[in-house]
């Protein structure tokens, strides 16, 4: 029986010998770096930041003085209030997008990116094996089609999680480059049992990466599950985007009328509200979140695996 | 003589159709056994069973004694099999198509591939792209995938499928190499009679998804046939002929006398002719017998 590495190890062949896996990866780079030029080229410098935190604290106290505040949203505009007295109090300047770290947390939007490249792998994974006839050739072997699942979903997910280190790399690379790297000592402000702390900004930067991961997790682990159903990568891919651009405003839209909104896929995925913004519905909480983010993915995962298991290939 | 695959009653129902209709089989270690049959009998469809590609509705596969439905690890890892056409991965080259699947066996060594890829030659291709292949050659790397693991059973759809009449020759040379000197059993399956009855000891002929029969080649051209005598005078061959077997189907054509004869009465004829001095230039046997012996079990070659 052959081991789950070397099962692993021939899908890494079958993703990184094609010539696709290496544009996708030429493609981040090069998003990567006009994302910096962009940012360099419009942005305004801010001559005293301290009158801009000034003035935003004007403004928080004056929406904090209306009564009919939600008790949720008020919590959210202390903190944001506290954080920036402590700003001025300890000389803290805030980061601006065009300085190395700012731009290091902006290119956690990439991973919208990676995400639309890994749900492409992870289509094709499946279904090009039924699309090419390999997967005759591939179910005659000692190995069960359980651990032929495992491996495909195991290197696709190593797919995400390199791409995820090589955003990491471009962009410091890049962000170094492009903006300099004069306030790399500038902590990041964050508030703690109410308290304001200064903690490390890398910490910061590679927890929003994580945190953008939900939606990459979860799009990958459905696009896998259609591509299983359907053997179709167009339609897994089709499917998985669309829904990664309308699931969420729709989720929007109904959870502004209905409370079951929660319980909806995006209303989960968005774990990043919940450290700087409004959880979408009254009551929702990280844990909540991940709970019902873990539910959704077993259920993604075990009826990809039931119809795997059971399926006769005829192709 | 222990079997080294067995089908018992195996069926296989999609939707309310059943397409194949309680097969029993049993293929042993050292033969070649051919499945012959028209176009959607069901070949392809059992062979998928074999292999564990398609589930059974009921019945079963053992391969070396272990049923396939039970423990496919175990029973799959003695088998090498081609299922269709030999698709490969084309973006990869030959060598790492068979890295590949030498991954998922056990104890496939580096020499082990080299060795392969020298047995079906290809060695001058074999770090090329296959999509720079021909069919021939996709075919060759097919054989090869089929043969790293050393498998006791080896399937294979309509092997010679694309390679030319060369090529052809030295797969039938090799596989029967395979079953006489290395005691595999092999499969084929074709709707090509004339390399049925050249490739295999004996043959399963499958139509609407049922065994209409199984067939031993050696016995089947010992059963009577068509032979075309090339002889001179004609007149006096055909009056001898008559006289001698009184009920015999014959018939005069261009080339010669076409006669239904028992195997084991032809040296008897020719011995007759030669005695009586009439001039005998040939005798041959029309390879015809068992492909109207294929027409008269099938009843045509009617899609089911």
């Amino acid at each position: 029986m052959p081991s789950i590495i070397s099962l692993i190890q021939n899908e890494n062949m079958k993703i990184y010998r094609r010539i696709s896996t290496w544009f996708m990866i030429g493609l981040l780079a090069l998003a990567t770096l006009a994302g910096a030029l962009i940012t360099k080229a419009t942005h305004k410098e801010q001559q005293n930041w301290k009158a801009g935190v000034a003035s935003e604290i004007q403004t928080l106290k004056e929406q904090l003085s209306d009564e009919k505040l939600p008790k949720m949203y008020k919590n959210h505009l202390e903190q944001q209030l506290k954080i920036n007295e402590y700003r001025l109090e300890h000389d803290i300047r805030p980061v601006p997008s065009n300085s190395f770290w700012g731009y290091m947390v902006n290119s956690a939007d990439m991973i919208q990116l990676i995400t639309l490249f890994t749900i492409i792998v992870a289509a094709g994974s499946i279904a090009s094996e039924f699309s090419w006839g390999t997967i005759k050739l591939l179910l005659i072997r000692p190995a069960s089609r359980s651990k032929i699942l495992l491996s495909k979903y195991a290197a696709t997910l190593l797919f995400a999680f390199c791409m995820l280190l090589l955003l990491l790399m471009f962009s410091s690379i890049i962000s170094a480059i492009v903006f300099g790297i004069d306030h790399i000592r500038t902590p990041y402000l964050a508030y703690q049992n109410g308290n304001v702390v200064e903690t490390n900004m890398l910490f910061h930067v590679i927890r929003v990466y994580g945190l953008n991961c939900a939606t990459l997790v979860m799009m990958t682990t459905f696009a896998f599950m259609i591509s299983a159903i359907f053997r179709n990568s167009s339609l897994a891919i089709g499917l998985a985007i669309f829904l990664m651009f309308v699931g969420t405003e729709v989720t929007a839209l109904l959870a502004m009328k209905f409370k079951w909104a929660k319980y909806l896929l995006f209303a989960n995925t968005d774990l990043l509200r919940y450290i700087d913004g409004v959880p979408l519905v009254k009551g929702m909480t990280m844990s909540f979140s991940i709970l019902m983010l873990f539910v959704y993915f077993i259920v993604f995962n075990s009826f990809t695996w039931l119809i795997f298991r059971k399926r006769d290939i005829a192709a | 003589m222990k079997p080294l695959l067995q089908l018992k009653n195996v069926r296989k129902d999609i939707g309310k159709k059943t397409i194949i209709h309680d097969l029993s089989l049993e293929v042993f270690a050292g033969e070649v056994f051919g499945f012959l049959g028209p176009n959607g009998a069901g070949k392809t469809t059992t062979i998928r069973m074999i292999v564990g590609l398609m589930g059974m509705t009921s019945g079963e596969v053992l391969i070396n004694g272990i049923s396939i439905k039970k423990d496919f690890e175990k029973a799959i890892q003695h088998v090498g099999a081609i299922v269709e056409n030999p698709e490969m991965y084309k973006f990869l080259t030959g060598y790492q198509n068979l890295l590949h699947y030498a991954r998922m066996a056990k104890g496939v060594t580096k020499e082990r591939i080299d060795e392969v890829v020298k047995l079906v030659g290809l060695e001058k291709r074999i770090h090329d792209k296959v999509k720079t292949y021909s069919l021939g050659m996709r075919q060759r790397l097919g054989l090869a995938q089929a043969l790293l693991h050393k498998p006791s059973l080896l399937i294979l759809d309509e092997p010679t499928n694309g390679l030319d009449p060369a090529g052809i020759r030295e797969i039938r040379d090799y596989l029967r190499k395979l079953a006489k000197q290395e005691g595999l059993a092999v499969i084929v399956s074709s709707h090509l009679l004339s390399e049925m009855e050249m490739m295999c000891d004996r043959f399963a002929i499958i139509q609407h998804g049922r065994l209409v029969g199984i067939e031993s080649v050696q016995e089947l051209s010992k059963q009577a046939q068509k032979v075309l005598i090339t002889v001179e005078p004609v007149e006096q061959a055909l009056s001898i002929i008559k006289r001698a077997y009184s009920s015999i189907n014959m018939k005069p054509t261009n080339q010669g006398i076409e006669v239904s004869i028992d195997y084991e009465e032809i040296p008897r004829l020719n011995a007759m002719l030669v005695s009586e001095h009439v001039k005998v230039y040939g005798i041959q046997t029309m390879t015809k017998s068992l492909e109207e012996r294929f027409l008269e079990m099938t009843g045509g070659n009617e899609i089911a």
